[in-house]
């Protein structure tokens, strides 16, 4: 078991004073525990033992300890089999931690899950943390179903090496953990701080079990300079704007040196925050404000037990203010540029204990004002903006009328762009007397065979007829799936999946029918609901050998025994998985001489399917959702665009993508982007119209 | 039911390949995870950014909707909803009310736009003395049009027009008592001749503006959104692209085109058509999985 800097770190010499006050949680642990360990053999957990509605992991290695305090069951489970990373830290197993205050007293779920700051809420950061936390959850729950579905796997050596990489071992690993989800990974979105780091404090400081309380447990700091501080797991999100925590003083200890704020990490955590280069903060004993080891200036009131401190960085504008008791206290510092802090917090005396809210909770101050209003001030900043610069030689009037011809006519909308038209050049002409528009370029509407060929393929997709797009695609424009040989693959996968995906209709009725009826309706409607008919006469040439006819002869006679009435489901089931396999051979042998990655990947995602007895439920279930058409067809329909010479994709669907991107860019850093959601503009747009 | 031996030989086939699948799905997820910890994310360049923004159909629809609703093109709204597959019925009454007014005052006919607007709703330009005047105003440079298009044009009524409605209201606002000296100012110098303040009054635009909004004024009392979708995009993308100039980023095109291609082929096509290609090219930036 590695773990780094276990044995030997000196503070697990720390006795915990106040062990005796949790008898009642340790219990239930005792009971998890204890079914943990039956079902393990050897002297480890298994990685994750599912107990009912109660999911928990650990690394233990002498199960005798106890991990604690363990929240309630509903917590844990809410708060999406949050693997305990505290566990994974060192020394973290040295004895039983005392349970924060905030726990104890708010008692409400999802303290150490996934939680939201009110202030985030609209934030296109909290959204991605959001898809990204999402994602986690359906890994992990394809993980257990993975496992429950197969025993087999669950032998020693395989969970212990997942269990290796399960462990979080050091910040920023928490959102990290088994991601198979690629736009995660791309996203690479730095998680808040959720809790102070017992990787990352002062060996004189001891950190609830929760991460949310710190308390002053080592010998008295004696030295004027001396003093133990800790920092958060992970480092405030620049990209949210505004970040802001909370901490209360349970008791300021004796004199009440006590500092709030924040700092890097390379900031010594032998001393205050403030008394350090790349440290900040306010301290309670005098009531003054600390810039990275400058002397303090007189900043606010002084603080001690019961008063609530808040610290909040404002990215955009490059300050950081502090609240006493919900009450602003003005900037403490400006010229923070291009910072990376931590939340910390330090203190100097026995019997010092303060309990954070790092946003799990409501906050005293109002910091959802303050962030809507620095919202409101950069939408009226893009309200004025200048938008000449967008075009040449439209304004912006006529520039949004040219978005919508050239999207409605490009989008094969043919009479509702001829309608537009009309009525623009109508208002055109009552405003001008008819002179020559120069939206006329945009207005005009061809007679457009292209549209509505396209039009048929991309239905032809979205009713899941993947053979029927391939021929009409071959016979309008043959060029297209020769040259595009990557969207003729991804076609003849799509095939594959939408077999597997009327084999799956075939299991619901299968199993309905077991305990009703024995008539076939079921069978024949799920074949043509799904659109999936089984067309005999393929135009293109099959290349496999061995597949083509015997495959169309299963068909042929599948076909005729449900019209017969024929009840024999399981020997027809048989037949279509038996139709899936030789496809599958087929798909398989005309693509083997293509080594590329993403060719072998989509093999061994599409064919893994069929280790489930029903395939939805595999990890790549999702393929078989009929959303997943419809990047294939607008794929199919860019790609037959670009081979008539047209852009593949509408000006309006640029513009909106641009400015996608380009906000993010300018809010990575806490820029004015932070504040803005794209996203929540077009769901504007829907409200707008659909009371 | 006794399966047949044909079956039974597939169904021990189809067993091996299942067992088979099963070891390599097993050891995938391991794989994925190691390469995600260590590697970074590869730096995207701007094109594949915009290629990897989801956006679907379904909302730019709404956008589209929103804007024919809101600017008025009750005809295409309706053909919309139709081609679209947008579900709530359409009133199109009120669209067209809007749209009446609005082809009014492009027209020029100003005197029965202000009564349409009443009709509709008085409190519009009760409580928005600024519209009203610059409504007015618009009738007034209407009457001086009239006057002066021909050389010996009666001035009388436009004078008359100003003394009743225009300079009475002028005096509770400096910008208004301006704009009504300028307007004035059109009865002294030729038509043919003006000074660009002067000729501005006198062009399409001004109509076109005040129309705009006289509608959004219109849809704020109807307890709509003032502004359609659409302009705030437009909006929020230039705005976005002077701050990304600004900041200096990194890997920022120099110029980002819209990728307007009108049936004329239009002046964009040829400044950045090589990389406007590349990104659309499915080929080679992939558009996700399947």
């Amino acid at each position: 078991m590695t773990n780094e800097g276990s044995p030997g770190a000196p503070h697990l010499s720390y006795s915990n004073p106040t062990s005796g006050i949790m008898p009642r949680r340790s219990s239930y642990a005792s009971v998890a525990a204890g079914t943990a360990g039956i079902s393990s053999s050897s002297g480890h957990l298994p990685r994750i033992v599912n107990t009912g509605s109660y999911t928990h992991s650990t690394s233990l290695d002498q199960p005798s300890r106890i991990p604690q305090p363990i929240s309630d069951p509903d917590t844990r489970v809410e708060g999406g089999m949050d693997i305990p990373s505290s566990w994974g830290r060192g020394g973290s197993f040295s004895s039983p931690r005392f349970p924060s205050q905030s726990y104890s007293a708010s008692g409400s779920g999802g303290m150490l899950g996934f939680f939201e700051p009110s202030y985030l809420k609209e934030s296109k950061y909290m959204e991605k943390l959001k898809a990204a936390h999402k994602a986690k959850l359906a890994a992990q729950a394809d993980e257990l179903l993975t496992r429950s579905s197969k025993p087999g796997s669950l032998s020693t050596s395989s969970s212990s090496v997942s269990l290796h990489k399960m462990a979080p071992s050091h910040r920023g690993m928490t959102y990290e953990i088994i991601e198979r989800q690629p736009e995660v990974e791309d996203d690479g979105v730095t998680p808040l701080p959720s809790k102070w780091a017992e990787t990352d404090k002062n060996a004189g400081l001891e950190i609830s079990a929760d991460g949310q309380d710190v308390k002053f447990v080592g010998p008295s700091k004696t030295l004027d300079h001396e003093a133990a501080s800790t920092r958060s797991d992970n480092p405030m999100p620049a990209q949210c704007g505004i970040y802001y925590y909370e901490v209360s003083i349970i008791s300021r200890g004796k004199e009440g040196m006590i500092g709030v704020g924040f700092s890097g990490a390379s900031a010594s955590l032998e001393k205050l925050p403030g008394w350090e280069p790349e440290s900040w903060a306010y301290h309670g004993d005098d009531g003054k404000s600390f810039c990275a080891a400058t002397p303090g200036k007189p900043y606010g009131p002084t603080f001690t037990s019961g008063d609530v401190i808040g610290c909040g960085v404002n990215f955009m504008k490059g300050c950081a203010f502090f609240t006493k008791n919900g009450v602003f206290q003005g900037n403490a510092f400006r010229d923070l540029r291009d910072v990376k802090v931590y939340p910390s917090v330090g203190m100097k005396r026995p019997h010092a204990h303060l309990s954070v809210n790092f946003g799990q909770r409501p906050f005293m101050f109002d910091i959802d004002r303050m962030v809507s209003r620095e919202r409101q001030s950069i939408i009226d900043e893009i309200n004025a903006a200048d938008v000449s610069n967008l075009h040449p030689t439209l304004n912006k009037d006529e520039l949004c009328k040219a978005l919508v011809a050239q999207y409605l006519s490009h989008d094969g909308y043919v009479e509702t762009a001829r309608a537009f038209a009309s009525e623009v050049r109508a208002e055109a002409t009552a405003l001008r007397g008819g002179s020559e528009s120069k939206l006329e370029g945009y207005l005009s509407v061809e007679e457009d065979h292209d549209a509505m060929n396209r039009q048929q393929i991309r239905t032809a997709i979205l009713d899941g007829d993947i053979d029927k797009a391939i021929k009409l695609t071959n016979a309008f424009y043959p060029q297209v799936l020769q040259d595009n040989h990557q969207i003729y693959f991804k076609l003849r996968c799509r095939k594959f999946i939408e077999m597997m995906r009327q084999s799956t209709d075939f299991l619901d009725n299968s199993t309905s029918k077991q305990t009703k009826s024995t008539t076939t309706n079921g069978h024949s409607t799920a074949v043509s609901d799904d659109g999936f008919e089984p067309d005999m006469d393929l135009d293109e040439p099959i290349t496999s050998k061995d597949g083509g006819h015997h495959n169309n002869d299963d068909w042929d006679r599948m076909d005729t025994e449900e019209v017969a009435g024929g009840d024999n489901w399981g020997l027809k089931y048989q037949t279509l998985l038996e139709v899936i396999i030789r496809y599958g051979q087929e798909l398989k042998h005309e693509f083997k001489d293509d080594r590329r990655k993403h060719v072998t990947d989509t093999f061994t995602d599409i064919f893994s399917m069929f280790s489930y007895p029903d395939p939805r439920k595999s990890p790549q279930g999702k393929l078989l959702e009929s959303e997943q058409r419809v990047p294939l067809a607008e794929g199919l329909n860019s790609a037959i665009l670009v081979s008539l010479g047209k852009s593949s994709s509408t000006a309006l669907e640029r513009v909106y993508k641009q400015t996608v991107v380009l906000v993010d860019m300018i809010s990575e850093d806490g820029g004015p982007g932070s504040f803005i959601n794209v996203g929540n503009l077009l769901q504007s747009s829907r409200k707008s119209w659909q009371q | 039911m006794p399966a047949s031996p044909i079956h039974e030989a597939s169904r021990r086939e189809l067993e091996r390949i299942r067992n088979a699948l099963a070891m390599t799905a097993a050891r995938r997820p391991a794989m994925t995870s190691s390469t995600t910890s260590t590697a970074t994310p590869p730096r995207h360049s701007f094109e594949q950014a915009i290629e990897d923004v989801k956006l679907s159909k379904t909302d730019l629809n709404a956008v589209i909707m929103e804007y024919l609703i809101s600017e008025g093109y009750p005809e295409a709204a309706q053909r919309f909803a139709l081609e679209a597959n947008i579900e709530p019925e359409l009133d199109v009454d009120s669209i067209q009310e809007r749209v009446e007014i609005r082809e009014a005052i492009a027209s020029g006919d100003i005197q029965s736009a202000i009564e349409k607007i009443n009709e509709l709703n008085p409190q519009v330009l009760d409580q928005d003395s600024a519209l009203h005047f610059s409504l007015l105003r618009l009738q007034l440079i209407e009457l001086i049009r009239k006057a002066t298009a021909t050389p010996d044009g009666d001035i009388t009524p436009a004078l008359t027009f100003a003394t009743t409605h225009l300079a009475p209201r002028a005096p509770t606002n400096q910008e208004f008592l301006e704009d009504l000296e300028r307007t004035m100012a059109l009865l002294i110098f030729p038509p043919d001749n003006l000074a660009p303040p002067l000729a501005a009054l006198l062009d399409p635009a001004l109509r076109q503006e005040v129309a705009q909004r006289v509608n959004q004024a219109l849809l704020l009392s109807q307890g709509e959104r003032t502004k359609a979708t659409l302009y705030d995009l437009v909006n929020y993308r230039s705005w976005a692209n002077q701050k990304a100039i600004q900041a200096k980023k990194e890997h920022l095109p120099e110029r980002i085109e819209l990728g307007f291609d009108p049936a004329h082929n239009g002046h964009e096509s040829s400044q950045n058509g090589s990389s406007l290609r590349q990104a659309a090219d499915p080929m080679v930036t992939g558009w996700g999985p399947y």
